[in-house]
Protein backbone atom coordinates (compact mmCIF):
# COMPACT_ATOMS: atom_id res chain seq x y z
CA UNK A 1 0.00 0.00 0.00
CA UNK A 2 1.09 3.39 -0.69
CA UNK A 3 2.04 5.69 2.12
CA UNK A 4 -0.04 8.92 0.32
CA UNK A 5 -3.18 6.82 0.71
CA UNK A 6 -2.50 5.70 4.02
CA UNK A 7 -1.52 9.14 5.23
CA UNK A 8 -5.01 10.33 3.46
CA UNK A 9 -6.96 7.17 5.07
CA UNK A 10 -5.51 7.74 8.29
CA UNK A 11 -6.26 12.12 8.44
CA UNK A 12 -10.06 11.62 6.58
CA UNK A 13 -11.30 8.43 9.59
CA UNK A 14 -9.89 11.37 12.46
CA UNK A 15 -11.98 13.83 10.86
CA UNK A 16 -14.78 11.86 10.25
CA UNK A 17 -14.41 10.79 13.53
CA UNK A 18 -14.42 14.21 15.20
CA UNK A 19 -17.61 14.95 13.27
CA UNK A 20 -19.20 11.53 14.56
CA UNK A 21 -18.70 12.64 17.88
CA UNK A 22 -20.09 15.84 17.76
CA UNK A 23 -23.06 14.44 15.84
CA UNK A 24 -23.49 11.92 18.94
CA UNK A 25 -22.85 14.99 21.05
CA UNK A 26 -20.33 13.43 22.59
CA UNK A 27 -17.88 16.98 22.13
CA UNK A 28 -19.07 20.15 21.77
CA UNK A 29 -18.03 22.54 19.11
CA UNK A 30 -15.92 24.34 21.38
CA UNK A 31 -13.82 21.50 21.60
CA UNK A 32 -13.79 19.95 18.59
CA UNK A 33 -13.14 23.56 16.82
CA UNK A 34 -9.29 22.77 17.50
CA UNK A 35 -9.69 18.96 16.26
CA UNK A 36 -11.58 19.55 13.21
CA UNK A 37 -9.17 22.58 12.39
CA UNK A 38 -6.24 19.90 13.22
CA UNK A 39 -7.78 17.09 11.14
CA UNK A 40 -8.56 19.30 8.40
CA UNK A 41 -4.76 20.56 7.91
CA UNK A 42 -4.26 16.62 7.73
CA UNK A 43 -5.82 15.68 5.06
CA UNK A 44 -5.05 19.06 2.52
CA UNK A 45 -1.37 17.95 3.38
CA UNK A 46 -2.15 14.38 2.75
CA UNK A 47 -4.37 14.61 -0.34
CA UNK A 48 -1.95 18.00 -2.09
CA UNK A 49 1.79 16.72 -0.22
CA UNK A 50 3.76 18.56 -2.87
CA UNK A 51 2.36 21.42 -0.79
CA UNK A 52 3.75 19.80 2.66
CA UNK A 53 7.11 19.31 0.32
CA UNK A 54 7.07 22.84 -0.69
CA UNK A 55 6.59 24.25 2.98
CA UNK A 56 9.19 22.03 4.29
CA UNK A 57 11.32 23.29 1.96
CA UNK A 58 10.40 26.92 2.18
CA UNK A 59 11.11 26.24 5.86
CA UNK A 60 14.41 24.44 5.81
CA UNK A 61 13.81 21.21 6.45
CA UNK A 62 16.06 18.51 5.26
CA UNK A 63 13.58 15.62 4.90
CA UNK A 64 9.44 16.40 4.79
CA UNK A 65 9.13 13.72 7.45
CA UNK A 66 11.06 16.02 10.09
CA UNK A 67 8.63 19.04 9.22
CA UNK A 68 5.61 16.61 9.87
CA UNK A 69 7.12 15.71 13.05
CA UNK A 70 7.94 19.30 13.96
CA UNK A 71 4.52 20.02 13.07
CA UNK A 72 2.48 17.34 15.32
CA UNK A 73 4.65 18.47 18.04
CA UNK A 74 3.30 21.88 17.94
CA UNK A 75 0.02 21.30 17.40
CA UNK A 76 0.15 18.93 20.44
CA UNK A 77 1.65 21.61 22.84
CA UNK A 78 -1.08 23.55 21.38
CA UNK A 79 -3.57 21.37 22.04
CA UNK A 80 -2.26 20.14 25.97
CA UNK A 81 -2.28 23.65 26.59
CA UNK A 82 -5.58 24.78 25.45
CA UNK A 83 -6.74 21.74 27.26
CA UNK A 84 -5.27 22.97 30.75
CA UNK A 85 -6.65 26.07 30.08
CA UNK A 86 -10.32 24.41 29.61
CA UNK A 87 -9.62 21.89 33.05
CA UNK A 88 -8.43 25.33 35.14
CA UNK A 89 -11.21 27.41 34.18
CA UNK A 90 -13.38 23.72 35.00
CA UNK A 91 -10.72 23.39 38.34
CA UNK A 92 -12.46 26.85 39.44
CA UNK A 93 -15.97 26.86 38.58
CA UNK A 94 -16.20 22.94 40.20
CA UNK A 95 -14.42 25.03 43.70
CA UNK A 96 -17.16 28.10 43.37
CA UNK A 97 -20.37 25.30 42.68
CA UNK A 98 -18.97 23.27 45.81
CA UNK A 99 -18.28 26.83 47.97
CA UNK A 100 -21.47 27.56 46.93
CA UNK A 101 -23.06 24.14 47.88
CA UNK A 102 -21.54 23.86 51.22
CA UNK A 103 -23.48 27.43 52.44
CA UNK A 104 -26.33 26.50 50.63
CA UNK A 105 -26.88 23.15 52.59
CA UNK A 106 -26.06 25.35 56.00
CA UNK A 107 -28.71 27.40 55.65
CA UNK A 108 -30.89 24.72 54.62
CA UNK A 109 -29.92 22.61 57.63
CA UNK A 110 -30.63 25.78 59.57
CA UNK A 111 -34.14 26.78 58.21
CA UNK A 112 -35.18 23.37 58.57
CA UNK A 113 -34.04 23.66 62.33
CA UNK A 114 -35.92 27.27 62.88
CA UNK A 115 -39.32 25.20 61.18
CA UNK A 116 -39.08 22.68 63.76
CA UNK A 117 -38.70 24.80 66.42
CA UNK A 118 -42.26 27.30 65.64
CA UNK B 1 -13.27 46.17 75.75
CA UNK B 2 -16.68 46.42 73.87
CA UNK B 3 -17.31 44.26 70.91
CA UNK B 4 -21.40 44.42 71.28
CA UNK B 5 -22.11 46.60 68.48
CA UNK B 6 -19.46 44.65 65.97
CA UNK B 7 -20.64 41.44 64.21
CA UNK B 8 -17.29 39.07 64.77
CA UNK B 9 -17.55 35.90 62.68
CA UNK B 10 -14.38 33.15 63.78
CA UNK B 11 -13.24 31.10 60.73
CA UNK B 12 -11.82 27.85 61.46
CA UNK B 13 -10.59 25.86 58.28
CA UNK B 14 -10.67 22.21 59.49
CA UNK B 15 -9.76 19.18 57.56
CA UNK B 16 -9.12 15.74 59.57
CA UNK B 17 -9.27 17.96 62.67
CA UNK B 18 -11.21 15.14 64.96
CA UNK B 19 -9.51 15.38 68.37
CA UNK B 20 -8.30 19.09 67.99
CA UNK B 21 -11.16 21.00 66.61
CA UNK B 22 -13.89 20.96 69.83
CA UNK B 23 -11.14 21.65 72.08
CA UNK B 24 -10.65 24.84 69.45
CA UNK B 25 -14.14 25.62 69.23
CA UNK B 26 -14.74 25.45 73.02
CA UNK B 27 -12.40 26.87 73.80
CA UNK B 28 -12.94 30.13 71.31
CA UNK B 29 -16.31 30.22 72.97
CA UNK B 30 -15.48 30.06 76.21
CA UNK B 31 -12.83 33.47 75.83
CA UNK B 32 -15.07 35.08 73.77
CA UNK B 33 -18.53 34.50 74.36
CA UNK B 34 -19.72 37.41 71.63
CA UNK B 35 -18.72 35.79 68.79
CA UNK B 36 -20.05 33.39 66.32
CA UNK B 37 -17.78 30.35 65.38
CA UNK B 38 -17.67 29.16 61.79
CA UNK B 39 -15.82 25.67 61.12
CA UNK B 40 -15.06 25.09 57.41
CA UNK B 41 -14.92 21.08 57.77
CA UNK B 42 -13.06 21.01 54.03
CA UNK B 43 -14.08 17.66 53.30
CA UNK B 44 -12.32 15.67 56.40
CA UNK B 45 -13.20 11.77 56.24
CA UNK B 46 -13.10 11.83 60.02
CA UNK B 47 -16.12 13.21 62.39
CA UNK B 48 -14.64 16.84 62.54
CA UNK B 49 -17.92 18.00 61.47
CA UNK B 50 -19.82 16.53 64.10
CA UNK B 51 -17.31 17.47 66.99
CA UNK B 52 -17.48 21.14 65.94
CA UNK B 53 -21.07 20.79 65.91
CA UNK B 54 -20.82 19.44 69.43
CA UNK B 55 -18.97 22.02 70.93
CA UNK B 56 -21.25 24.54 69.89
CA UNK B 57 -19.99 25.99 66.32
CA UNK B 58 -21.64 26.38 63.32
CA UNK B 59 -20.33 23.75 60.78
CA UNK B 60 -20.49 24.22 57.10
CA UNK B 61 -19.08 21.15 54.79
CA UNK B 62 -17.69 21.32 52.04
CA UNK B 63 -18.31 18.44 49.97
CA UNK B 64 -15.23 17.38 48.93
CA UNK B 65 -11.50 18.68 50.01
CA UNK B 66 -10.83 21.98 48.25
CA UNK B 67 -7.56 22.99 50.22
CA UNK B 68 -6.81 25.59 52.96
CA UNK B 69 -7.20 28.43 50.50
CA UNK B 70 -10.91 28.23 49.61
CA UNK B 71 -11.76 26.97 52.75
CA UNK B 72 -11.12 30.21 54.17
CA UNK B 73 -12.26 32.09 51.54
CA UNK B 74 -16.04 30.26 51.65
CA UNK B 75 -15.77 31.64 55.50
CA UNK B 76 -15.38 34.87 53.92
CA UNK B 77 -17.94 34.12 51.56
CA UNK B 78 -20.50 33.36 54.98
CA UNK B 79 -19.09 36.51 56.79
CA UNK B 80 -19.84 38.91 53.56
CA UNK B 81 -23.05 37.25 53.35
CA UNK B 82 -24.37 37.68 56.93
CA UNK B 83 -22.72 40.90 56.86
CA UNK B 84 -19.96 40.70 59.41
CA UNK B 85 -17.64 43.39 60.69
CA UNK B 86 -14.58 41.43 61.54
CA UNK B 87 -13.57 38.18 60.42
CA UNK B 88 -10.58 36.30 62.31
CA UNK B 89 -8.70 32.96 61.19
CA UNK B 90 -7.84 30.58 63.97
CA UNK B 91 -6.66 27.48 62.40
CA UNK B 92 -8.54 24.02 63.98
CA UNK B 93 -5.26 22.58 64.74
CA UNK B 94 -5.48 24.17 68.24
CA UNK B 95 -1.81 25.50 67.01
CA UNK B 96 -3.03 28.95 67.75
CA UNK B 97 -4.17 30.18 71.16
CA UNK B 98 -7.56 31.94 71.41
CA UNK B 99 -6.79 33.91 74.44
CA UNK B 100 -4.92 36.11 71.98
CA UNK B 101 -8.29 36.29 70.36
CA UNK B 102 -9.09 40.16 71.78
CA UNK B 103 -5.58 41.25 71.28
CA UNK B 104 -5.45 40.42 67.62
CA UNK B 105 -9.00 42.19 66.96
CA UNK B 106 -8.11 45.56 68.58
CA UNK B 107 -6.39 47.51 65.93
CA UNK B 108 -9.41 46.70 63.97
CA UNK B 109 -12.15 48.02 66.44
CA UNK B 110 -10.01 51.05 66.88
CA UNK B 111 -9.61 51.29 62.81
CA UNK B 112 -6.23 50.96 62.64
CA UNK B 113 -5.91 48.45 60.54
CA UNK B 114 -7.63 46.31 57.95
CA UNK B 115 -5.76 43.34 57.95
CA UNK B 116 -3.55 41.85 61.59
CA UNK B 117 -1.38 39.04 61.35
CA UNK B 118 -1.00 36.84 64.81
CA UNK B 119 3.33 36.84 64.59
CA UNK B 120 4.87 34.23 66.89
CA UNK B 121 8.09 36.00 65.68
CA UNK B 122 7.48 39.49 66.49
CA UNK B 123 9.06 39.29 69.96
CA UNK B 124 10.38 35.96 71.87
CA UNK B 125 7.94 35.58 73.57
CA UNK B 126 8.47 31.94 73.47
CA UNK B 127 5.97 28.94 73.00
CA UNK B 128 6.50 26.73 69.75
CA UNK B 129 8.81 28.82 67.24
CA UNK B 130 8.33 26.12 64.14
CA UNK B 131 11.57 23.80 63.29
CA UNK B 132 14.78 25.30 61.93
CA UNK B 133 14.08 24.29 58.52
CA UNK B 134 10.38 25.99 58.75
CA UNK B 135 11.54 29.00 59.94
CA UNK B 136 14.64 29.43 56.71
CA UNK B 137 11.63 28.84 54.88
CA UNK B 138 9.43 31.49 56.35
CA UNK B 139 12.66 34.23 56.73
CA UNK B 140 12.92 33.86 52.94
CA UNK B 141 9.02 34.58 52.18
CA UNK B 142 9.41 38.02 54.86
CA UNK B 143 12.15 38.97 52.58
CA UNK B 144 10.36 37.98 48.99
CA UNK B 145 6.95 39.79 50.27
CA UNK B 146 9.02 42.83 51.50
CA UNK B 147 11.33 42.95 48.39
CA UNK B 148 7.66 42.83 46.62
CA UNK B 149 5.33 44.81 48.55
CA UNK B 150 7.82 47.10 50.31
CA UNK B 151 5.60 45.67 53.62
CA UNK B 152 7.28 44.01 56.58
CA UNK B 153 5.67 41.14 58.04
CA UNK B 154 7.50 38.56 60.22
CA UNK B 155 5.68 35.59 60.36
CA UNK B 156 3.60 35.93 56.79
CA UNK B 157 2.89 31.60 56.94
CA UNK B 158 0.42 32.32 60.57
CA UNK B 159 -3.00 31.60 60.12
CA UNK B 160 -3.95 33.11 62.75
CA UNK B 161 -5.65 36.81 61.35
CA UNK B 162 -7.84 39.15 61.69
CA UNK B 163 -9.53 41.05 59.12
CA UNK B 164 -12.32 43.93 58.55
CA UNK B 165 -15.32 44.74 56.46
CA UNK B 166 -13.07 45.55 53.73
CA UNK B 167 -11.00 42.72 53.42
CA UNK B 168 -14.04 40.82 53.82
CA UNK B 169 -15.46 41.44 50.79
CA UNK B 170 -12.48 41.60 49.30
CA UNK B 171 -10.95 37.98 49.81
CA UNK B 172 -14.82 36.84 49.52
CA UNK B 173 -14.30 37.54 46.01
CA UNK B 174 -10.79 36.76 45.27
CA UNK B 175 -8.25 34.26 47.87
CA UNK B 176 -5.35 32.44 46.69
CA UNK B 177 -5.88 29.09 46.99
CA UNK B 178 -3.20 26.53 47.64
CA UNK B 179 -0.95 27.77 49.85
CA UNK B 180 -2.25 30.89 50.83
CA UNK B 181 -0.82 32.69 53.91
CA UNK B 182 1.67 34.80 52.33
CA UNK B 183 0.30 35.12 49.23
CA UNK B 184 -2.74 36.70 50.39
CA UNK B 185 -0.28 39.05 52.30
CA UNK B 186 0.54 40.48 48.74
CA UNK B 187 -2.86 40.37 47.62
CA UNK B 188 -4.20 42.82 50.68
CA UNK B 189 -1.04 45.32 50.25
CA UNK B 190 -1.85 45.27 46.36
CA UNK B 191 -5.60 46.45 47.41
CA UNK B 192 -4.02 49.35 49.85
CA UNK B 193 -4.61 47.48 52.90
CA UNK B 194 -3.39 48.51 56.10
CA UNK B 195 -1.48 45.44 58.10
CA UNK B 196 -0.64 45.61 61.17
CA UNK B 197 1.61 42.25 62.49
CA UNK B 198 1.26 41.36 66.69
CA UNK B 199 3.25 39.37 68.95
CA UNK B 200 0.95 35.73 69.47
CA UNK B 201 2.26 32.84 71.35
CA UNK B 202 1.77 29.54 69.25
CA UNK B 203 1.72 25.80 70.58
CA UNK B 204 2.83 23.00 68.77
CA UNK B 205 0.08 20.65 67.34
CA UNK B 206 -2.07 18.44 69.23
CA UNK B 207 -2.93 15.70 67.58
CA UNK B 208 -2.74 15.19 63.08
CA UNK B 209 0.02 16.62 61.36
CA UNK B 210 0.75 19.57 59.81
CA UNK B 211 -0.46 20.55 56.29
CA UNK B 212 3.46 21.76 55.41
CA UNK B 213 5.43 18.36 56.46
CA UNK B 214 8.99 18.88 57.50
CA UNK B 215 10.64 17.30 53.97
CA UNK B 216 7.77 19.38 51.87
CA UNK B 217 9.27 22.93 53.23
CA UNK B 218 11.50 22.98 50.11
CA UNK B 219 8.57 22.33 47.53
CA UNK B 220 6.56 24.68 49.93
CA UNK B 221 8.85 27.28 49.23
CA UNK B 222 9.52 27.00 45.84
CA UNK B 223 5.70 27.01 45.13
CA UNK B 224 4.23 30.18 47.23
CA UNK B 225 7.32 31.93 45.40
CA UNK B 226 5.57 31.12 42.06
CA UNK B 227 2.29 31.59 43.04
CA UNK B 228 3.55 35.11 44.21
CA UNK B 229 5.58 35.99 40.95
CA UNK B 230 2.42 34.80 39.05
CA UNK B 231 0.08 36.78 41.26
CA UNK B 232 2.34 39.98 40.69
CA UNK B 233 2.11 39.53 36.53
CA UNK B 234 -1.90 39.03 36.94
CA UNK B 235 -4.34 41.05 35.55
CA UNK B 236 -6.36 43.23 38.01
CA UNK B 237 -9.75 43.36 38.97
CA UNK B 238 -10.22 39.77 37.97
CA UNK B 239 -12.16 37.54 40.36
CA UNK B 240 -11.46 34.23 41.56
CA UNK B 241 -14.16 32.52 39.08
Amino acid sequence: MNIHLVAIIVSVTIFLFVIDLVRRRKLTFKYAMAWLIVSGGAILFAVFYRLLFALAALLGFELPSNFIFFALFCVFVFLSLLLTVFLCQQNNRNDVMAQKIALLEFELKELKKKLKVE
Amino acid sequence: MNTSNKKILIIVPAFNECGNIGRTVEEIRQLSPGVDVLVIDDGSLDVTADEARLAGGMVVSLPFNLGIGAAVQTGFQYAQRYGYDIAVQIDGDGQHDASFLNKIIEPILRDEADMVVGSRFLQKVGGFQSSFSRRVGINFFVHLINMLTGVKVNDPTSGFRAYNKKMIGLFSEYYPHDFPEPEAIVVAQQAGARIVELPVIMRAREAGSSSIRYFKTLYYMVKVTLAILLHMIRQKNRGGS
